[in-house]
């Protein structure tokens, strides 16, 4: 049991430090960095947004190589790892949607664009709630686990699919904005840089807490079995 | 092993047509949803090639859903998936073969609502009927071996119809498009140029899908 040992003992490092990191990106998102000149204070929503995309997917391709290591090895942890990733980037993506919504309808005033990365998260939401509906319907556990895995193999693979008919799609559509990509200011990339730092402390804390209870879970529910 | 092969795909179809019931039900769904949608437009204003491929392709996907359940639970009946699990072929050989008759039945439904698209959505113009066989083949490749694969996954839920649904339709989401964009362009929409790469869309995805199956189906199609 030493993965669960090890996770035990930085579950309470990685909260604190996390919490303390959101703290000093508050910092760095209110006063060091500046303001944006054509969106005004409404761009600060960017550093909101951006690491919980960032996070959310990565949550998601935790899910991918979990699941695979699962398939081969058959260890329970690699379940209850992938269980907790998708859950993680269940709830990162729809914050990151969220706020994107939000930050169209502020800045552009239309609540969705045909934005390629916003689809493919859209559409990864999707697949992981499927993902998780599927892991609470079916009882036997065994087969719960090996079915899943192959979800979260097959999900994954799928990204790159999505993604390339979100941008060819949206070329039928004209963009209603232009791109947002680069020409951030330095101190703008700095805030960025210390927000996905902090954000992704944070998810890992959450992520290992939620290994944890799912642990626990199991081996309640093995006490009652035996 | 093209014996067993055709010997299961025929074991499939034979219950399916024997039955009668079937290819009905995904046929009367699609021809429904096919109906449901002309009522979105006013009476006497056109539906856009986008909109009629887009209803077409969705009905498509309803009727995969019930084609690929009615496949897998024919096994449930009496403990025979046990029968499957023991014989001595390649667990992939079952994949192929569910696919395959899919891919026959979904075609027989498919026969039902091109006309009905045609005269519910007053499709007017079809350019290039081999195109457009080839286009419905290439994006049914694709719809059956993810049908394949996820069917077998609902079985022995009551709720196995919309189980399958909520995990296969997120991932059907790129070759939709693709053959979205694909059937507008064959149906008189000349608005977009790329079709290659639509293709290429549709293809990959067949491609990708169909390794994958050929890989984790043995994980899928298990005795648990």
């Amino acid at each position: 049991m030493s993965d669960n040992s090890i996770i035990t003992r930085s579950i309470p490092a990685l909260a604190i430090t996390g919490a303390v990191g959101l703290v000093v990106a508050q910092y760095f998102i209110w006063v060091y960095a500046p303001v944006e000149a054509t969106m005004g204070i409404l761009q600060k929503i960017f550093y909101f947004h951006l690491p919980l995309a960032w996070w959310g997917l990565i949550s998601f391709f935790v899910v991918f190589c979990s699941s695979l290591v699962f398939l081969i090895s058959k260890n329970p942890f690699m379940d209850r790892l992938s269980q907790s990733a998708a859950e993680v980037g269940l709830l990162f993506s729809g914050l990151a949607l969220a706020t994107g919504t939000l930050w169209a309808r502020a800045a552009w005033n239309i609540w969705w664009t045909w934005d390629p990365r916003l689809s493919t998260t859209l559409v990864m939401w999707f697949i992981y709630a499927g993902y998780l509906v599927l892991r609470q319907s079916i009882d036997n556990p065994h087969k719960m686990r090996a079915v899943c895995a192959v979800l979260g193999v097959v999900a994954f693979l799928n990204v790159p699919l999505v993604f390339l008919s979100a941008r060819m799609w949206r070329s039928i559509h004209p963009a209603v904005f232009g791109s947002r990509g680069g020409g951030l200011e330095p101190e703008m990339m700095t805030t960025v840089l210390v927000c996905i730092a902090a954000w992704g402390i944070l998810t890992a804390g959450i992520l290992f807490y939620r290994v944890r209870q799912l642990d626990l879970k199991d081996r309640i529910r093995n006490l009652f079995i035996f | 092993m093209n014996i067993r092969f055709f010997c299961l795909t025929r074991k499939d179809l034979k219950l399916i047509f024997s039955g009668g019931s079937g290819i009905i039900q995904p046929v009367l769904l699609g021809l429904i949803l096919v109906f449901v949608f002309s009522l979105s437009t006013p009476i006497g204003e056109e539906v856009s090639a986008q909109a009629a491929a887009s209803i077409f392709w969705l009905a498509t996907s309803f009727a995969l859903i019930l084609v690929f359940n009615t496949l897998y639970s024919m096994e449930e009946i009496n403990q025979a998936r046990t029968g499957l699990l023991l014989s001595p072929m390649p667990l992939q050989l079952v994949w192929l073969s569910k696919a395959f008759s899919g891919l026959i039945l979904l075609l027989l439904a498919q026969l039902f609502f091109f006309p009905a698209t045609i005269v519910f959505l007053g499709q007017e113009s079809v350019a290039g009927w081999w195109n457009l066989l080839g286009v419905i083949i290439l994006v049914d490749w694709g719809l059956v071996a993810v049908g394949s694969l996820l069917g077998a996954v609902s079985q022995g839920h009551a709720a196995r119809d919309s189980l399958l649904s909520v995990v296969i339709f997120p991932l059907l989401i790129p070759l939709l498009l693709a053959g979205i964009r694909m059937g507008a362009h064959l149906l008189g929409d000349a608005g977009d140029e790329n079709l290659s790469a639509w293709a290429g869309i549709a293809f990959s995805f067949g491609a990708v899908f169909t390794g994958a199956a050929i890989i984790l189906f043995p994980f899928v199609y298990n005795e648990y």
